[in-house]
């Protein structure tokens, strides 16, 4: 339950993670339309964000293996999706049986895509705490608060349910060990068992949930806490010489997947 | 049941080299069938970690040294992990937690289902009512309604009732008694006794409350860094003053007591129960009067 590594911080000391969170939110969103930007068959695009992952990589002292793993949630996407361009794009030239050139390539385009856009989220939430990814999203968010959007209470509710994941997964671990002492069997029997063998961890689960968010409103009240109005920061977010250099990068990746988009268009010329 | 660990080893996220937590450092200890054991030590000393190995909560191997429970080899790949789990009944802190069925009979009625599932209804009925019984509650008056619906204490037996059902032989319960009032926990004790004659034959307790394994452990073993410091008797244990410094606990009431007269001059010899340290220092008390006496008419 713990190996997942999509979505999970990993705490160390880098240039990444001292960045400001909301900084890291844009690029990323830079990143992901970077990506997007590779035209069809411009592999060399790809190879820049690739080269722009790896370099984040590097500067963000988490081990590569770590970034890797993130795929391996994802594997069943990414190979059905290939599947279905393989097998089932009719447009091209036929190679083999009902397989076309085009489909392969299309295939590899879409797991190139999938794989880059996953590597740079993992990144971003591997270097970056749930509480601040929330703090980021409200700050970049606040000028919805001119049309009355309810940002404080909108990144309250998100920080609250990130703050809760570990928990909950300590939770889920400790009451399926207690069923599990009691005989409890989870890995066999057919796909309509194994969900019937959930009810003894779920309900417990739901139970307690409701406790501690009844606590948690207690707690917050006791606390006087009455939204946003008024409400001070102890960590306040700041620009540094960091975030200069990553616009700096960022901007570099785009220009190269938009010169290398032409570039290929003039080879093919 | 016996059980044996020898240079038992577990790190948590082995894997990784920085989330690497080094729980267990070569545990070597062992539980005689019959015990009241007691496990001590710091908060993250590896208890929770230890107790779970003894019924495969937390597999091990070969690699990570030798535990046998009984006829279990647990660091043998083959060990039946449901055979193990009928005979060694785990309760966790806060066991009414675990609750989830729409009445007691069928909470209660959990365990046995995946353990034996060949029993007959009667045969069943029979197991849970003696399991509530033995807990100290009316099986008619409770086994219809909602666990939901029970108080605090009630719930935690009906919990307890619910491990027992299965007829383990060994008991393992970390920090059962956290959370309940003294009231609660005196009666939460007693309940432990009851098991330990009637139900189940060796009970391991983990807690922080020295005062409790003091009086009602015949072993204790002292965790620290993931490792065994010290076994013995409670007054083995507990007398080693120099030993539960080092190890950060508190001595227990009487321990401390019997220190503190010590350092007087006065030697008591206790077993660190309540009744037979009072019992020590009368003896004493007319000892030193009869000397008292003795030198007067001199
Ligand atoms: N699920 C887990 N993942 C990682 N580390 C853990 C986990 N559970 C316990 N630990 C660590 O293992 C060590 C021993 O913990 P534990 O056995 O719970 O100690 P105790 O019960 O004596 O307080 C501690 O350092 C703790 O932080
Ligand atoms: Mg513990």
């Amino acid at each position: 339950m713990k190996d997942v590594s999509f979505g999970q911080y990993y705490p160390t000391q880098s240039f990444v993670h001292k960045m400001d969170a909301r900084v890291k939110i844009l690029l990323i969103i830079a990143y992901i339309v970077g990506v997007f930007l590779v035209a069809s068959y411009h592999f060399l695009g790809f190879g820049a964000c690739l080269l722009f992952v790896i370099i984040a990589t590097i500067f963000s002292n988490v081990p590569f293996s770590k970034v890797l793993k993130s795929i391996k949630g994802i594997l069943f996407i990414i190979i059905f999706s290939a599947i279905i361009q393989i097998f089932f794009n009719k447009s091209g030239k036929v190679i083999w049986w009902i397989i076309t050139d085009e489909g392969l390539l299309n295939a590899g385009f879409i797991v190139a895509r999938i794989t880059l856009i996953v590597l740079g989220a993992t990144l971003l939430t591997l270097t970056t705490s749930p509480v601040e990814i929330a703090d980021g999203i409200e700050s970049l968010m606040s000028p919805l608060k001119y049309i009355k959007f309810p940002v404080h209470e909108f990144a309250l509710i998100m920080s609250i349910a990130l703050r809760f994941i570990p928990t909950l997964l300590d939770e889920i671990d400790r009451i399926i060990k207690a069923q599990k002492a009691r005989g409890a069997d989870f890995e066999s029997g057919n796909l309509f068992k194994r969900a019937k063998a959930l009810v003894p961890v779920l309900i417990p689960l739901l139970i307690s949930s409701f406790r501690r968010a009844d606590e948690l409103a207690d707690a917050m009240d006791s606390r006087c806490y009455a939204g946003s109005k008024n409400r001070t920061r102890y960590k306040k977010m700041h620009l540094t010489y960091r975030d200069l250099l990553g616009f700096i990068l960022t901007a570099g990746l785009i220009t190269g997947v938009v010169f290398l988009n032409g570039f290929y268009v003039l080879l093919v010329i | 049941m016996r059980i044996v660990a020898e240079e038992l080893n577990y790190v948590y996220s082995e894997k990784s080299k920085k989330l690497a937590v080094h729980a267990l450092n070569g545990v070597n200890l062992t539980i005689e069938a019959g015990d009241f054991f007691g496990i001590i030590g710091k908060t993250g000393s590896g208890k929770s970690t230890f107790v779970q190995h003894l019924n495969g909560l937390i597999p091990t191997d070969s690699k990570h040294g030798k535990l046998t429970v009984g006829e279990f080899v647990l660091s043998n790949k083959k060990c039946d992990y449901k055979a193990l789990r009928a005979k060694v009944g785990m309760v966790f802190q806060y066991p009414e937690y675990q609750l989830f069925a729409e009445t007691v009979f069928e909470d209660v009625e959990f365990g046995l289902k995946s353990f034996y599932p060949n029993l007959t209804k009667e045969e069943k009925e029979v197991m849970v009512k003696t399991a509530i019984e033995t807990v100290g509650l009316n099986y008619e008056e409770i086994k219809d309604k909602s666990p939901f619906d029970l108080s605090g204490g009630q719930k935690r037996r009906v919990a307890i009732a619910g491990v027992i059902v299965s007829k383990p032989e060994i008991l393992v319960l970390d920090e059962p008694v956290a959370g309940l009032d003294p009231q609660g926990k005196k009666e939460f004790i007693s309940l432990l006794h009851t098991l330990h004659k009637t139900t189940v034959k060796t009970i391991i307790i983990v807690s922080h409350d020295m005062n409790l394994v003091a009086e009602n452990c015949n072993k204790i073993a002292v965790f620290c860094d993931g490792k065994v410091a010290k076994v013995g008797t409670p007054k083995e244990v507990f007398t080693d003053y120099e030993n539960i410094k080092k190890t950060g606990l508190d001595l227990p009431l009487i321990a401390f007591l019997t220190q503190k007269l010590q350092e007087k001059g006065i030697e008591i010899s206790t077993n660190l129960t309540l009744e037979n340290f009072i019992k020590e220092v009368f003896k004493k008390h007319e000892e030193v009067k009869a000397k008292q006496r003795e030198g007067g008419n001199r």
